[in-house]
């Protein structure tokens, strides 16, 4: 077993598909493909963060809460896919399968590590910049994925508009990054 | 000749660059600098960077998940 995975550490082929980072291009290409397919299969544009909004209020149902009268869970839409369930929504299970997918390609490259938390700082920076980015994906209607990406590739104005903003806000973000937390 | 290591294990993209840069301008010519890193996003634009630059660069995975990236510079 163990003169198994010595040579296939070796193979070019496992270096090269799990090992090895993908080119730009390549993890661009793959994506432009997958996007399509995804398209064609679920009906939608290929969205990540306003599924973790119905995930945070399937949560608050199970803890008794109830979002019936919320604006942002008013339309007929998201009261349907509150509704139908975690197993019957494509986007649920497309972030799954991003989680699972990442936790396989990490472990099949033989680069999985528990890491350590250096700060407290660190702790403030990752939960602060983790609101903003979710606050700001629901007051823009989608995140770089949804409005940015699936935007584009729409031939949407808007995924443009939303791609001027990302810049200015990431250059806003690393200047504040650099003040604050580094 | 020094050589210098720069901590950024458990640090996140892109603070493993940003303190990179910050360290190899306030170093002099024919320098080291050994960044270690455990965020594979880091281990893919630290290097990019420093090759831009016109540094020598190697990478060591020193642990599953655990790089070295070893930056001289070299103008």
């Amino acid at each position: 077993m163990k003169k198994i995975i010595e040579k296939l550490e070796k193979n070019q082929y496992y270096l090269a598909v799990f090992k090895n980072p993908f080119t730009y291009i390549t993890g661009a290409v793959l994506l432009s493909i997958l996007q399509i397919a995804l398209l064609a299969s679920a009906g939608n544009p290929w969205g990540v963060s306003g599924t973790f909004t119905n995930w945070a209020a399937w949560i608050y149902e199970a803890l008794g809460g109830s979002v019936d009268k919320w604006f942002y869970f008013s339309s007929l839409g998201a009261q349907n896919t509150l509704n139908a369930g975690f197993l019957n929504d494509p986007g649920s299970i497309q972030n799954v399968g991003i989680i699972v997918g990442a936790l396989l390609a990490t472990l099949l490259a033989s680069q999985f590590k528990f890491k350590k938390i250096k700060s407290f700082r660190q702790v403030i920076a990752a939960a602060l910049g983790g609101t903003l980015m979710g606050y700001g994906a629901r007051l823009a209607f989608g995140c770089n994925i949804g409005a940015l990406f699936s935007g584009i590739s729409s031939l949407s104005f808007s995924g443009w508009v939303f791609g001027l903003f990302l810049l200015i806000g990431a250059f806003i973000g690393s200047k504040l990054l650099a003040r604050f937390f580094m | 000749m020094k050589e210098y290591t720069l901590d950024c294990l458990g640090e996140a993209c892109p603070v493993p660059l940003m303190k990179t840069e910050k360290k190899i301008n306030s170093m002099e010519v024919g320098d080291v600098l050994v960044v270690q890193i455990d965020h594979s996003c880091a281990m893919k634009n630290v290097p990019e960077w420093a090759r831009t630059q016109g540094y020598n660069v190697e990478i060591e995975e020193v642990e599953d998940g655990e790089w070295e990236v070893v930056i001289e510079k070299t103008k």
